[in-house]
Order: structure tokens, then sequence, then C-alpha cells
């Protein structure tokens, strides 16, 4: 680095931003709201989390929750025929939206500021009274059937999920996938009681920001918009502990494709535990980014990969690290070989302070990126008061990941990233493979489609 | 579209030969050019202290030499492996070690592709190569480029390689302006192409992947067999003889071609203050001498005289492609065929929608863009479409051309159109919102097409289409002389004929 680069960096203080905290009311049924007026541009933002998820469908009707959560949008509504708001909403170039996540409904809305009250009408009117129009219902169930028979078509894909299944096993419901025969058993009924039980007022937190006028005005028109909603008697099934065995595993799927997949899989956190912060921390140094140890030694120094990276992911029981990489089936007995040596060395020592200090920086740096607008801002303090985060957390994040000190990060490396207890899952072609999966730990063979 | 709020010192202080933009129907952005050719464009927006930074060269995969196609993609990769000063533990000395590598690769070559390569003499030169590399190694500061934007707090720190253009993107917190400044100037003035060839295995697996993907594949099928001579018929990532035979030499001499200041423009948009970008811009960027850009006539695609029909045979569910050769964007006819595919395909009331995945059932989903893959030069009118089982992609091939020539003898309606002008405009206002995705879109219209306000151009033209200048393209463009599809199937049984 050139002198005068040298003295710039040196000269710059870490990024210091408090984000401003937005207005949180409760409306009269219980439903809670974060506001945040925002007139920059002349576009109004919804989103509101429901507590659902496809983690609450019956074992028998996996896919259930998926449905009824995209037929509130497709399916029209008691006053609004589907036709009608799809074509309200597509002149407007307004856009509605309902979706399921594995611990989440969302439903959201962006429009302009000139059409927010016909538009929210027709949003209120989506999440508490929807239709479920019979021919929109088999529409939509033949599209899902459809997303079936085609989900193996993207190998990388295939292997993350397929790793997923067998890391906590196709029973619990962290590894469920939908299948024809669940799909097909799905009724009207079940919707219709799916949605009466979570899509209450009391079950949701909306998340506002925009040019709506005054933040007053805007908490009376989603009180008249949701009047009539009946808080109350959400029953949610709980989830069976989830069991890992320790020990190697490792699994393979038979696939002729230029490029095989590995992942790999280590049991992680349960969320708000507070070793978040040191694992967030390991993680950056170990595959969050294009200088981390995967990427500089698997893809850098010996070419083996372009994707290479890891990640990890909370959950209420046990959640992963997981770790991917895309290369030709000759070299996967070195990638993954080389992946396990880096998993394998964030347990041995602890990382020079040098490296601890820029993967601190990384993760307090870019902090401020996860609110580009006012309207990520406040969808980021909706999900933190969805997920149960105290409210001080966003606020306290960067304290905690500055406070990571090497030692810790060895600590988290030790208990958390070792290697022999990790699942290893490749897609490849196994005649074509540079070393037998076999060397890795006992392999079982799992079915392609 | 109702006048931004801007802030009220956007103006103030600039210097001379810059300017902000007053017209209430684009964004008050400020542009100027420095006197070496290099386009500024600075949009100040105020919530994060953040700002985004883009540069975009007008050179793409089309701009490749024969028989070097991925180089431009190749050089993308190369621009993260430092300069004299940065990833060098002393330039002067890793030099002549990084000229050993070379030669050691260019021997390399010249045996393998000698008519009959001796594998004795071709392991004896790899085996030279790799301890070239070693030694040039040992004289390199390993990623430090990355690990600068890493400490930095970067965000989103990628590049692209299009047809067209290439682009290199970061967002950084907004205190970063001068450091992004230094490190970029000495970025594009300065790069060392260091650790070329292990670079080039990377875009080999990059390539792997992507021929493992069947959409991807698709689409690179789908361009080889609709352009017969135009250049857009090459794959970005290159055709694999090709990449495993590009050097370093070829990265610099396509580097001293186009990456001069002339060729580029650049964007700031987030907290920035315009005077003080201008002020950096010229302080870091100002010395960089500009170059005489060669002349980009490429062989001119000959009209296409007969259908062409391909069957891409690959382990996957079926899917079609389809191109019809566009007259290009500058071309008046491009209005009515961009109105052709919104009207087609614009969410669930287009024709698409309405007719093949609602009404006939027989489509999972069905697309169409009016200009694919690039701009600068006549491209292809697309439509993509996947057939929901039983249907056959004969019946869907059948279905999407009724509709497609139904455009003819059904022009779109007043609410058709309206509607696509409305979300047209929806889409301007709401692309102000997202720093990177504006930052990108300011330099690469300004670099690629000559103006940052090409989109909202674009608008003035589309507000201007009458339904029979859409069935009149249609009859014109959407034919079948004119058209290539490509079917995806399952490969045939062995045995089968």
């Amino acid at each position: 680095m050139n002198a005068r680069c040298a003295r710039l960096l040196a000269s710059l203080p870490e990024a210091d931003f408090r984000p401003p905290r937005g207005r949180r009311a409760v409306l009269s049924n219980g439903l809670t709201v974060h506001l945040l007026k925002d007139a920059t541009l002349p576009v109004v933002h919804l989103t509101a989390f429901v507590r659902t998820g496809k983690i609450c469908d019956p074992a028998d009707r996996i896919g259930l929750g998926e449905m009824t959560a995209a037929l509130l949008k497709d399916g029209g509504t008691l006053n609004y025929k589907a036709e009608e708001m799809d074509r309200t909403l597509e002149y407007l170039a307004a856009s509605l939206e309902s979706y399921l996540g594995i611990e989440e409904g969302r439903a959201g809305l962006t429009v302009l500021k000139k059409d927010l009250p016909a538009v929210l009408s027709i949003f209120s009117d989506m999440l508490m009274r929807p239709a479920f129009a019979p021919e929109k219902t088999e529409l939509k169930r033949a599209e899902l059937l459809e997303l079936v028979r085609r989900r193996n078509d993207d190998p990388a894909r295939q292997a993350v999920r397929e790793a997923l299944r067998s890391f906590y096993g196709p029973a619990h419901p962290y590894g469920w996938r939908a299948e024809e025969a669940s799909l097909s058993a799905v009724t009207a009924d079940d919707m219709k009681a799916w949605h009466a039980n979570y899509y209450r007022p009391d079950n949701v937190i909306l998340a506002a920001a925009g040019d709506f006028g005054s933040e007053e005005g805007m908490l009376r028109g989603l009180e008249a918009g949701f009047a009539g909603w009946k808080p109350g008697g959400t029953v949610s099934p709980g989830i069976p502990p989830v069991e890992l065995p320790a020990g190697r595993r490792v699994f393979h799927i038979q696939k002729d494709v230029p490029q095989a997949s590995i992942v790999l899989l280590l049991k992680a956190l349960k969320r708000h535990d507070p070793r978040e912060f040191p694992l967030a921390v390991a993680n950056e140094m170990l595959g969050g980014g294009l200088s981390s140890r995967l990427t500089a030694e698997i893809r850098s120094r010996l070419g083996l990969a372009y994707s290479v990276y890891s990640y990890f992911v909370k959950k209420p029981d046990y959640g992963y690290t997981l770790a991917y990489c895309g290369t030709s089936p000759g070299s996967v007995g070195r990638a993954l070989s080389e992946m396990l040596r880096q998993f394998s060395l964030m347990g041995e020592k602890a990382p020079p302070a040098e490296e601890t200090a820029r993967a601190r920086n990384a993760l307090i740096n870019s902090f401020v990126f996860r609110f580009p607008t006012p309207f990520d801002l406040l969808t980021e303090r909706a999900n933190y008061e969805y997920y149960g985060y105290a409210p001080s957390y966003l606020d306290d994040y960067v304290r905690n990941i500055a406070g990571v000190s090497p030692e810790d990060v060895l600590s988290a490396g030790r208990e958390l990233l070792r290697p022999d207890d990790a699942m290893v899952l490749v897609v490849g072609d196994a005649r074509k493979l540079d070393r037998p999966l076999s060397e890795f730990g006992p392999v079982t063979e799992l079915p392609g489609d | 579209m109702r006048r931004r709020q801007r802030p009220a010192r956007a103006s103030r202080g600039l210097p001379p030969g810059a300017s902000e933009e007053k017209d209430p129907r684009y964004p008050p952005v400020v542009s100027c050019t420095l006197s070496n050719g290099l386009r500024l464009l600075v949009l100040e927006k105020k919530f994060v202290p953040t700002a985004s930074f883009t540069i975009v060269f007008n050179v793409g995969n089309v701009d490749n030499p024969q028989g070097k196609t991925g180089l431009a993609h190749m050089f993308e990769h190369m621009a993260f492996k430092g300069t004299r000063t940065i990833n060098s533990a002393g330039y002067a000395r890793e030099k002549p070690a990084l000229d050993r590598v070379e030669a050691a690769a260019l021997a390399l070559a010249r045996a393998e592709r000698s008519p009959r390569p001796d594998p004795a003499r071709l392991e004896k030169l790899r085996a030279a190569l790799a301890s070239a590399q070693r030694r040039a190694d040992a004289l390199s500061v390993k990623d430090e480029y990355l690990k600068i934007y890493n400490a930095l707090g970067e965000n989103g720190l990628n590049a692209m390689t299009s047809t067209d253009y290439t682009g290199y993107v970061v967002s950084l917190p907004a205190d970063r302006l001068e450091a992004w400044m230094a490190i970029e100037s000495d970025r594009f003035k300065n790069p060392v192409l260091r650790e070329f060839y292990r670079e080039r295995e990377v875009v080999a697996e990059e390539r792997l992947m992507s021929d493992s993907d069947p959409n991807r594949l698709l689409w690179d099928v789908l361009m080889a067999n609709a352009f017969t001579a135009h250049p857009y018929r090459n794959p970005t990532l290159g055709w694999p003889d090709d990449l495993a035979g590009l050097s370093r030499s070829d990265a610099e001499e396509f580097y001293r071609t186009y990456y001069v200041p002339n060729n580029a423009a650049l964007s700031v948009v987030g907290d920035a203050r315009p005077a003080e970008v201008v002020r950096l811009a010229e302080k870091y960027f100002g010395g960089w001498r500009p170059g005489e850009l060669p002349s980009r006539c490429y062989t001119e695609e000959p009209e296409q005289r007969s259908e062409k029909l391909v069957n891409l045979f690959f382990k996957a569910s079926p899917a079609l492609r389809i191109g019809f050769h566009n007259p290009g964007m500058a071309h008046p006819d491009i209005y009515p065929l961009i109105m052709a595919g919104e009207v087609l395909s614009g969410g669930k009331t287009g024709r698409f929608y309405r007719r093949l995945v609602e009404g006939r059932q027989l489509a999972l989903y069905a697309g169409a863009w009016a200009a694919a893959p690039g701009s600068r030069y006549p491209s292809l009118f697309a439509v993509a479409a996947d057939p929901k089982a039983p249907h056959t992609l004969e019946e869907l091939d059948a279905a999407v051309m009724d509709e497609i020539t139904g455009l003819a003898s059904e022009p779109p309606t007043r609410w058709e159109l309206e509607k696509v002008i409305n979300n047209y405009e929806t889409e301007l206002i709401r692309q102000l919102e997202s720093n990177p995705g504006l930052g990108m879109s300011l330099a690469q219209n300004e670099a690629v097409m000559g103006d940052w306000r090409f989109d909202w151009k674009i608008g003035d033209g589309l507000r201007r289409v009458k339904p029979e200048d859409v069935s009149a393209a249609a009859a014109r463009y959407l034919v079948r002389p004119n058209r290539t599809a490509v079917f995806l199937r399952e490969p045939p049984e062995k045995g089968a004929a």
C-alpha cells in the first residue's frame, strides 16, 4: 500500500451511526405498529410480520401454510374479486405481496402516496377476509406441484435443501419439504382454519414508512382499516426438540453435472445465545467475504472454486453453520479437505489480533447498510421485536461485536466449528471424484429426486 | 410525478464545468467531465451516512478480440488483484518474478497448442510455471485490496461484466469518500495482473457453475444460435478453448486499449457533497491519461431469413427460450417492442399470465424482454417460458406464438398501454430509493448509452406509442423467419433414434 493511501486509511474512524427509533404504537385490537414518516419520495411501504411459518404446518399437510399465504393475495377477498384486485393494483403500479417463510408469515405493500387509501383497503381486506376462490386455489396448487417437479433443476439449490433435510432429519419441521401428496391433501377448509388461527391482529407486527402525511393520520387510517379484526385465540404447535448426532456424517446424491456442490453443516446456536457475537466474528473470518479464509485458500490460492462461503443461521432450537463450495467433480476431495482443515484451524489457535480486528471492523462498519432507507430500518426494528430480541439489541450490536477478542473467536471455533461433527453432503458424479467420499466418513446415498 | 426535494446546497460551491440538473423531470444529478474525459455523476441523498460508488467502462464481451472471448470478464477478475503498491511487498522485486511467470505460461501455451504436444515436455513446463508462480507469490501481499475494503466496512463490493460494459461497485460509510478515490484511481491507473493463471482456473469453475444451471445454459445456447456473425453470440465467460488460452499479456493489452478515463463514467450516490466529490475526483483521477479508442464496428448481424429451432438436451425440466432480432435501441421501433413485451408479460393482467398461465394453464410462467443480451447493438426480443406438466413444449410454444402474433390482430387497449406507462414511471421513482441501484443505472447509461437520463427518455418514447404501432412492430419483427427457439429437453434414451 502506498504511503498516502496508508495515511488516509489510518485516519479513518469506525463508522458511527445510531439508527433512529421510529415510533411504536399498539392499535386497539392489539396490532403492533412501527412508524416513521419519510417524505423523500412520494412512496409508502408497509410490511407485516405474522407469527406463523412453514414450521407450523401439520405433518401431513406440508405446504398448507405456503399455499394459504400465497392465496391471500391471489385468491381474492370478501370485498374484492381476485381479478379486480390484480387490475387495480397493476394499473396503479402498486405491489402487494403475501408469502410464508420458515418462521414467519409476511405481507407487504408498496404504493404511490396518492393511491395509499385505495390500496390500504385492499391490503387490510387481504389480511382479514381472504376468499380462497376455488379456481385460484387449484391454479396455485398446480403451480406449487410444478415447482416440486422442478426443484432439482439447479444442483446447487438442491444440495443446500437436501443437506438441511438430512441434517435435521426429514421428520423434523426444520428439515421438511412439501411433496406432491402433502400439497394435494390441502383443502379449502384447511386454509380457512390456518388463516383464522394465525392471521389475527395481536399476532401481527406491522412496519410502515414513507410519505403518508402524518404519523397520527396513518395510525388513524390503520385503526379504521383494521377495525373489526378480532384478536386472540391463536394456537401454535410446539416444535419437537432438535436432535443432532455427534460425529461425521456424509451424504451423496448421484448427479452427472459439470460442477459438483459440497455443503458442510454444523450445529450452531439457539436464538438469543450471547455466543452469536463471537460466532459472527469467527464466521466473518472463516467464510464471510472475499478476503475470508475459505475464499482466500480455496478460491484465490488453490483456484478450485468460484463460489465458496459460509454463514450461520439462528433458530429457536439449534441453528446451523453452513459452508458451500462449487467445484469440478475431479477436485471435490481436495476442496472438501481444505474446507475441513479451515474449520479445524478455527479451533486450534486464536486468530492474529489484526485478523480479528478486521473481521470485527467489517461487521461494525457495514452495520449501517442494514438500514439504507427508513423503511429498511423499521423493518429491522419490527423483525427484532418479532424474534423476541431486547429492544436495545440493534443499538447494542456494535458494542457487542467490538468486545469480541481473539480468545472468544477461538472458543467459538472449539465449541461450534468442530469438523469432526460436520455433516457433509455432495451432489455430483461419484465416478469422477478425485477421492472416494468414504475417506471423509460413512457415506449414505440419497435418492436424486 | 412530483418534483423531488432537493438539497439547496447541492449546487453551491460547484467548480466550473460542473452543473446540477434543473429540469424537474430528472433527479438533480450533478455532472461534470474531467479534462481527461472521465464523466462524473453525483446525487446527494441523506438518511444514513453511506454512499454507493460505481465505475462503468464502456467495454464488454462484444469488444474481445477474435479468439479471445471471455477476456473482458477475465480482466474484471484481475482488477481485484491489486496495483504496484497494493498487494505487493515491493514491486521492483515482484515485477521480474511476474515476468518470469508470464514467460513460463506463454511457453506452456505454445507447447500445449503445438500440433503434437509432447507430454513429458508439457509436464516440465507446467512444473516450471508452478515454480515461477510460487516465487512471485512470495513477493505479493495476498488479498490486500480485499482486506482494505473489508476493514473499511464495504457493502456489496463487486464487479460485473456484460456484453456491453464492465462495472465496478462498492458501498461504504460516507466518510470513506477520499479513501475510495485513492484506492480506485490507483486500481485503474496502476493495475498489476498478478495471480493471472490461478484466477483463470477460478473463472473456469465459474464456467462450470454456469453450465450446471439449465437457465444460464439456455440463454447461452439461445444467443449462440440466434446470432451468427455479431459477437453477441459469444458467452460472457468465454468459450472454454478461448478461456484456456488467455494470457496475462492479452489482458494487459486489453486494459491499455479500453481502460482509459475517456471510456468511463463514475457515479457517487448517497451522503456525499457534489463539490467535494468533484474536487477529489480531480485530485485522484485527474492525472489519468486518456487514450484513443478503437472503432467498435463489429460484423453486423445479417438478416435472419429462416426460423431456427434448437433442441438442448439436458437433464432438467423442460423449458423454452425464444429470440427475435430487434432493430436496436436507437431505432424508433424499439418503443413499440418494449411496449409489446410489457403488454405480454406485465404481471397477472399481462396477456401471457391471463391466457397461458391462468386461462389455458399450460405455462408455469412466461416473460418477455425487448432487448437482450445488450443495448449497444441490435439484440433480441426475448421470451422465456416453462411448461406446466402434462403440457408439452410444443403446446407451450404454439400458445406463446399465438399471443405474440395476436398482438397484430388484437392491438393493446388503452388500459394496457396506460398500465405499462404507470408502472414504468413508478419504477423510475422507486429506482431512486436504492443508492447502489441508482448509481449503477446512472453510470451505465452515461458510459454506454451516452446519457445518464436514458431511462427517463425511454419513458418519453413509450408515452408516444399508439396501439397500432405495437401491432405493426409485432407484425414486422416477431415473426417466424426472424426467430430462434431453444427447447430444453431430457436427453433421449440411449438406443433411441
